[in-house]
């Protein structure tokens, strides 16, 4: 029943984003329910392939959506703000990444995984796709998967990541060249 | 992509990035009807879009995804009564600590007695436990047997949250006993404070000191958590002294068929009223319903969608009148973080 439950209350009538953020914007925590039952899988799905499933992946999409929660009086008014949420994923990657290359700087890599499974056997145990994606820069992979996976267009990625789109036409590029080595070897 | 004879071919991933103009990308498209290459280079780049968008990901289950929203709710309603700075550096510092935390807190219990961080957990002989620290949770696994847990709650003491095989057995404060028999919840006694426990399928049930909750005999097949079902297994749970419980009591079939339109009807179409966006109408069916039925299965759920119906319906007293109610009802409800706002 609260599947159901969830849904009704989700979706009589339907809203755009734009008018759902407004309602966060002042105060309105139900409204806030609505955007992460609209976008949660989405954002999900980027953040856990970005990192190439890590373990914080929870966590990241809760930070997602709270810092949307707070940047809601900001956003700029579009009908759909998955393209606005996964860029605040991004940056929150790029802070994550920045955390976790100064907490493994005190603490030696290998005891820091905090994995409990041997790192090699989780890779082997992925598909050969999930396999390449992890070959590649963190950069190139968010490109890849916001272009192929999302949907973005190179502008709407330019805009989330901050970069011209010069930047984000090279990384496609390198990341496609990349993938296509990668799962050539795989198929070896 | 494969060596490519076209001197074109490189214009199959310029038009997909849409670093073509709109003329140049209707050239491409001319010439790729009638060269290989070209065409061979644009399937080359959808079958790698096609693979990227088929790596599987892990979905996380529906009471993960219910607990991660009602935390993200909580937090944010902190974040708007208590608003601090607060260090974004400083709290991404804590992701990869946190996980540190997990992989060394994480500890396998199989006889004896128990520390599981924030509870003193007495498996009787034979059970199969776990626990672990999954990020502001204390996290119990009972796959078999039974536990009696008494929990702490001092300061820095996180809550307690016991898996079982069916659901989940959340606590708020408290002594209690959980059985568990061939993958099914069979039992929950509380002999201090209180718990709700929320099995899939079925509403959730608040039980308070001196109350306790058993499954039904397996002859009955446990209906479906829908508003149409007119087939509820008959649980019996004890209602405690202490108020504050939401007893699950069921609906009975017989009796409810005699009097011709039943509460799972009225429950029905009160939310079908919802659903189409006749929020005034639904919310004065959610009233009657309420009032008719003060101690159906659907009541927290109606008292929820009656508090939604008359936001949307524009009745900001009734509303607010309407999620204090829910509140005073229901202490412990689902709901209760998406509500406590409104009724302030």
């Amino acid at each position: 029943m609260s599947a159901r439950v969830d849904r009704i209350a989700k979706n009589a009538p339907a809203e755009c984003d734009a008018a759902i953020l407004e309602r966060i914007a002042n105060g309105e925590i139900g409204a806030l329910g609505e955007l992460y039952d609209r976008h949660r899988e989405s954002v999900r799905r980027f953040v856990s392939q970005a990192t190439s499933g890590a373990e914080d992946v929870d966590d990241l999409v809760h930070a997602t959506f709270l810092e949307a929660a707070k940047s809601a009086g900001k956003y700029d008014g579009r009908e759909s703000s998955r393209a606005w949420l996964v860029g605040i994923a991004v940056h929150l990657l790029r802070r994550r990444r920045r955390s976790l290359a100064q907490f493994f700087t005190v603490l030696s890599a290998s005891s820091a995984r905090s994995r409990s499974v041997d790192p090699r056997t989780a890779l082997e145990a992925r598909t050969d796709i999930e396999r390449a994606l992890a070959r590649i820069s963190e950069a190139k992979r968010i490109a890849i998967l916001l272009a192929e996976v999302e949907g973005l267009t190179c502008e709407e990625i330019a805009t989330a990541l901050g970069v011209p789109i010069g930047t984000v036409w090279t990384r496609l590029h390198a990341a496609r060249a990349e993938l296509r080595a990668a799962l050539a070897e795989e198929a070896r | 992509m494969s060596k490519s004879r076209c001197p074109r071919s490189f214009e199959a991933e310029a038009s997909r990035d849409g670093r073509l103009g709109a003329d140049e990308r209707a050239s491409f498209e001319a010439h790729a009807e009638k060269c290989a290459d070209c065409t061979k280079a644009i399937r080359e780049l959808d079958a790698l879009g096609a693979r990227l968008r088929s790596a599987p990901v892990p979905r996380a289950d529906d009471l993960q995804a219910r607990r991660e929203r009602t935390r993200l709710l909580s937090d944010f309603n902190r974040g708007l009564v208590e608003p601090r700075k607060k260090s974004r550096a400083q709290l991404f510092a804590l992701v990869p600590i946190a996980a540190l935390v997990v992989g060394i807190a994480f500890a396998l219990h199989r006889v004896g007695r128990g520390v599981a961080a924030d509870a003193s957990v007495s498996p009787e002989p034979g059970t199969e436990w776990s626990s672990k620290v999954d990020g502001e949770h204390t996290v119990i696994e009972l796959d078999r047997g039974t536990l009696a847990i008494v929990v702490s709650h001092g300061p820095g003491a996180r809550p307690v949250v016991v898996h079982l095989p069916d659901g989940e057995l959340e606590d708020t404060g408290t002594t209690f006993e959980v059985s568990v028999e061939n993958g099914h919840t069979s039992r929950v006694s509380v002999d201090e404070g209180a718990v709700v426990l929320r099995l899939n399928g079925r509403q959730p049930v608040a039980l308070a000191a001196g109350g306790a909750w058993n499954a039904p005999p397996p002859s009955f097949v446990a209906a479906p958590a829908s508003a149409t079902s007119s087939t509820v297994a008959p649980e019996s749970t004890t209602k405690s002294a202490d108020a504050g419980a939401a007893p699950a009591t069921s609906t009975s079939p017989a009796i409810a068929r005699a009097t011709g339109s039943t509460s799972a009807d009225e429950f029905n179409d009160a939310t079908l009223a919802l659903d189409r966006g006749d929020a005034c109408d639904a919310a004065g069916r959610f009233g009657r319903f309420l009032a008719a039925h003060p101690s159906d299965a659907h009541e927290e759920d109606a008292a929820y969608l009656h508090v939604i119906a008359l936001q949307r319906c524009g009745d900001a007293a009734a509303t607010k009148e309407a999620a204090r109610d829910y509140l005073a009802r229901f202490p412990h409800g689902f709901r209760r973080s998406e509500l406590e706002p409104l009724a302030r």
